[in-house]
């Protein structure tokens, strides 16, 4: 008799890991805040302005870039509804689809910032805080606990303070500058704020939202192995609550996909610091290995090789005034 | 080729064994995160995978000063909803740069350490396998055993054990087969202070698997020490029957049936489990004393049926 | 089980009394270990005969694991490490013995910060998973030490742990004794601070009267009527004031009696020293024993 070979699986022993239908670059044309939409529709008038050839230039290179010109390009719009609440869906939302159709520009997606957070039920904002694996300062062995000060994410080793333990009769330290652990000779240490918190609970701070909206462009997040937010189609009307409004909404039923293989973000200047943070918190999020490994592979076999480092498909252009 | 690695074991705290439906929340150390159930042969719950960055001196059998650069991978797990396992590890792998570079460089490869300068694999291997005591070096088992205590402290637990046992700590090398080199094998060591060490050498050089084979040859080596523990306090021979007995109880009520080796390898780690039961033989020092302690449990039953005038 | 040993003056035998627990407990076939908690001053490798541990540990103990130079604190095997001859072997169904020291030159703390509270409760924890019994010996009077036991054991819901407070049997030691249970900042004031239940905590509190000399002990054989009287009356103003002290017999847990071994040479008192030199009394290793068995029998520390 020959051997017999049995086969066995189990489904809960498998993972199995959603895909997200993707776009070759997704490009954000703006972040409202509050103080923009004092400012009045002419201001973000000007801002469509100075974005459109820029936007314009990034779907050209992408043309040239993929076989057939066929670039699959999608655009985005962010509105802070975290921080501070102003105006309703139904009264902003046409005004800045208004003012970007003045500039020939097509908003294909329109997200609420605080969909970062949490989006249909989905605590976002937490399964990207779980997903932080500390920058290691020199000297870390895994034999304790990664230093961290809760709420607070850096890229190097901070500098001792004065609450750290001590002997009686044992020495006293002076001060010691922080350190970048990557420095090249001089350090550029940055130490970024993730969230604080209140009586009325935990408030993500801004950098930390951004760059869990940047992971959502990038189709990197999964809760369950399922894809944590879908867009929306528009309605034929925008309701009166931000709360009612779709995390994402679709508003151009053509759309390239919301998420994409990079992203691009117009931003002005005074973004600079938060980018930075953003970047900082991205190079310490560990993604789903088999997420990586979905989009490695869609986009090998499209021919566009990918940057290993997420940080590395991440582009912007400042803007001045 | 260079993979190491420390899994450690232990009894979970709770006075029963976990029903599956509990391994969820008791594993689930990543939110957004399944835990991975397989129920045969045996229950086996494994939570999803952690990274840890490191950036540290590994340990060099020649006491060279060789940094690596890295994240380790580790997981905790439990079979049969009684016994807990920490393991990380690690493979060793040549840097680019001269210098460190950015974390996202490292994070983008999960699993690896990157070493600088000229990389001596029988060197790390050598000084790896010996580095128990040694500071400043890279420390797996303290990782694994950091993600034990995550599991240990779960709310769902008792923390009621049954008895109480040490962890054991086992402690791998694996390396590729290599022409002029030995050939494909393995070595189990027994050291002191519940230490092992296993060194291998693969013919087909590193999959996951390899972190199965040593995981599972970890928990069967726990199962024994700890049985081992339990026979030789029941003080047979010189205790009454009815304290040899009760010192015998939990080893039937949780351990006796969680001996299940190979149990969910691939078949290509069969020959390395084979040459385990020939030398030091786990099944048969297992089996002798599984007979002992039920034999004595049935002498006692004996014992109490004749003084209870039954017989 | 955490046990902690702690009084309120030096000098009551607290750790050679804790340290004989310990030692019968083991005998008794329980897994043990003893930690020295007793920072300013980390000598209990002596008590255990532990040469290389008589100061301190040189290899990274309990000071160099809370200051977080080390993963894990050096731990002695005292059955193969002690240098006495009679203790070296384990003796059969005997359990674990451990002593965790303290470093060599290691200081009291300057105080308890959320890091070394942290491994505090990742110590206890762990080594309630391999140890029956953790004997946990703090220094005389409030110390970090002290608060750092009951903040951990605040953390720890699911551990069970209780305090003994060692006193001698003097007015002094007595007032002192209640002092550091009920007085201002006392381990029930900074226990609730912590998160403890007062009444919980105060259940799980006994004292151990240590250097005990009964009225009528052999000892007293030749003294003269008089001095037996006043004796007497003295023994009775201490129970009159225990009382009322709430350090009474009631929450009493057990008795050392004044034994010579015990005063000049702290040490383990083996069945040996009892038994072929007699050096030690056979009262005072039956107290051991007592105490060793009441430590862990519930009925002991009912609700008083």
């Amino acid at each position: 008799m020959t051997p017999a070979y049995a086969t066995f699986g189990e489904v809960e022993a498998e993972r199995r890991v959603a895909s997200a239908p993707l776009s070759h670059v997704s490009i954000e044309l703006g972040h409202l805040y509050m103080e923009d939409f004092q400012a009045g529709p002419e201001r973000l008038r000007e801002q469509f302005r100075h974005v459109a050839p820029w936007a314009e230039t990034m779907r050209a290179s992408w043309r040239a870039r993929v076989p057939g010109g066929r670039a699959r390009v999608s655009t985005c719009f962010l509105i802070d509804d975290y921080f501070s609440r102003f105006s309703t869906p139904s009264e902003l939302v046409p005004m800045v689809l208004e003012a970007a159709a003045e500039c020939d520009l097509t908003i294909d997606y329109l997200a609420r910032e605080s969909a970062c957070a949490e989006a249909d039920g989905v605590k976002l904002a937490r399964l990207v805080e779980d997903r932080l694996v500390t920058d290691p300062p020199p000297g870390t062995d895994g034999s304790r606990p990664p230093v961290t000060e809760t709420g607070w994410l850096c890229n190097g080793a901070r500098s001792p303070y004065g609450g750290a333990v001590q002997v009686a009769m044992g020495s006293a330290q002076g001060w010691e500058p922080p350190a970048q652990n990557a420095k090249r000779r001089h350090s550029i240490f940055v130490d970024v704020e993730l969230w604080d918190s209140d009586s009325r609970g935990r408030t993500w701070s801004c950098p930390f939202l951004a760059a869990v909206w940047q992971l959502l462009r990038l189709g990197m997040i999964r809760n369950d192995g399922e894809l944590p937010v879908r867009p929306t189609p528009r309605g034929p009307s925008f309701p009166a609550s931000w709360d009612e409004l779709p995390a994402v909404v679709q508003l151009n039923p053509a759309a390239a996909p919301f998420s994409a293989y990079t992203t691009m973000s117009v931003l002005s200047p005074r973004f600079l610091p938060v980018e930075l943070a953003v970047r900082t918190i991205l190079s310490q999020v560990f993604v789903d290995a088999a997420v990586l490994r979905q989009v490695a592979d869609r986009s090998g076999g499209e021919g566009i090789p990918l940057p290993d480092e997420l940080v590395d498909r991440i582009s912007y252009i400042f803007l001045g005034a | 080729m260079l993979v190491m690695g420390e899994v450690r074991t232990g009894l979970l705290q709770n006075s029963g064994e976990i029903p599956e439906s509990l391994c969820q929340g008791v594993l689930g150390l990543l939110s957004g995160e399944r835990v991975r159930i397989s129920r045969r042969p045996i229950v086996y719950a494994v939570s999803p995978d952690q990274l840890t960055g490191v950036d540290c001196r590994l340990a060099s059998a020649a006491r060279a000063r060789v940094r690596g650069v890295g994240t380790v991978l580790s997981r905790a797990s439990v079979t049969g909803g009684r016994v807990l396992q920490g393991s990380s590890h690690i493979q060793v792998a040549r840097a680019e740069a001269d210098h460190r570079l950015s974390w996202s460089h490292y994070l983008a490869r999960p699993g690896v350490v990157e070493v600088f300068g000229k990389m001596r694999v029988p060197d790390l291997a050598d000084g790896f396998a010996d580095s128990g005591a040694w500071n400043d070096c890279l420390d797996l088992g303290s990782v694994s055993e950091r993600f034990m205590d995550a599991v240990q402290a779960s709310p769902l637990l008792d923390r009621k054990a049954p008895f109480r046992s040490a962890r054991t700590r086992l402690r791998w090398v694996a390396v590729a087969e290599e022409p002029g080199r030995e050939g494909p094998g393995i070595r189990f060591t027994l050291g002191r202070d519940r230490v092992r060490t296993l060194r291998l050498v693969l013919p087909d050089g590193f999959t996951p698997d390899v972190v199965d084979f040593c995981e599972d040859l970890a928990l069967h080596d726990w199962l024994l020490t700890t049985l081992l523990v339990i026979v030789e306090r029941a003080r047979v021979g010189t205790a009454t029957r009815a304290e040899v007995t009760a010192k015998l109880a939990p080893a039937v009520d949780h351990l006796l049936h969680l001996w299940m080796p190979a149990a969910r390898l691939d078949d290509g780690f069969a020959p390395l489990w084979e040459a385990l039961e020939r030398r030091p033989g786990f099944s048969r020092q297992w089996q002798s004393l599984v007979a002992r302690v039920r034999d004595q449990i049935a002498i006692n039953t004996l014992a109490l049926l004749r003084e209870a005038g039954g017989w | 089980m955490l046990v902690f040993a702690i009084s309120d003056k030096g000098g009551t035998g607290r750790s050679v009394t804790s340290s004989n627990i310990v030692y019968r407990r083991a005998l008794q076939g329980s897994d043990v270990c003893y930690l020295d908690f007793d920072f300013g001053s980390p000598t209990a490798g002596a008590i255990f005969s532990v040469s290389s541990a008589a100061r301190g540990t040189i290899q990274g103990g309990m000071h160099g694991y809370f200051e977080g130079r080390i993963a894990d604190p050096h731990r002695i095997d005292i059955w193969a490490e002690t240098d006495r001859e009679g203790l070296r072997a384990k003796p059969p169904g005997a359990g674990q013995m451990v002593l965790f020291p303290g470093d060599e030159g290691g200081g009291e703390f300057s105080t308890v910060s959320e890091e070394m509270l942290r491994r505090c409760v990742r110590l206890f924890t762990r080594l309630e998973e391999e140890f029956d019994l953790c004997l946990v010996d703090l220094s005389a009077g409030r110390s970090f030490a002290a608060q750092m036991a009951l903040a951990a054991t605040a953390r720890l819901p699911g551990v069970p742990f209780r305090w003994l407070v060692f006193h001698r049997w003097t007015r002094q030691h007595i007032i002192a004794a209640h002092g550091l249970v009920r007085g201002r900042q006392g381990l029930l004031a900074a226990g609730v601070e912590h998160g403890h239940d007062e009444e919980t905590l105060a259940d799980h509190i006994r004292f151990v009267r240590t250097a005990v000399l009964e009225p009528d002990a052999a000892e007293l054989e030749g003294l003269r009527e008089t001095q037996k009287a006043w004796l007497n009356e003295c023994d009775r103003e201490l129970r009159e004031l225990a009382r009322r002290y709430g350090v009474g017999r009631t929450s009493m847990l057990g008795k050392i009696p004044l034994d010579p071994v015990l005063q000049w040479r702290e040490q383990l008192i083996s069945d040996e020293d009892v038994l072929s030199s007699q050096i030690a009394n056979a009262e005072t290793v039956a107290a051991f024993d007592d105490l060793a068995k009441k430590i862990v029998d519930d009925s002991a520390w009912e609700a008083l």
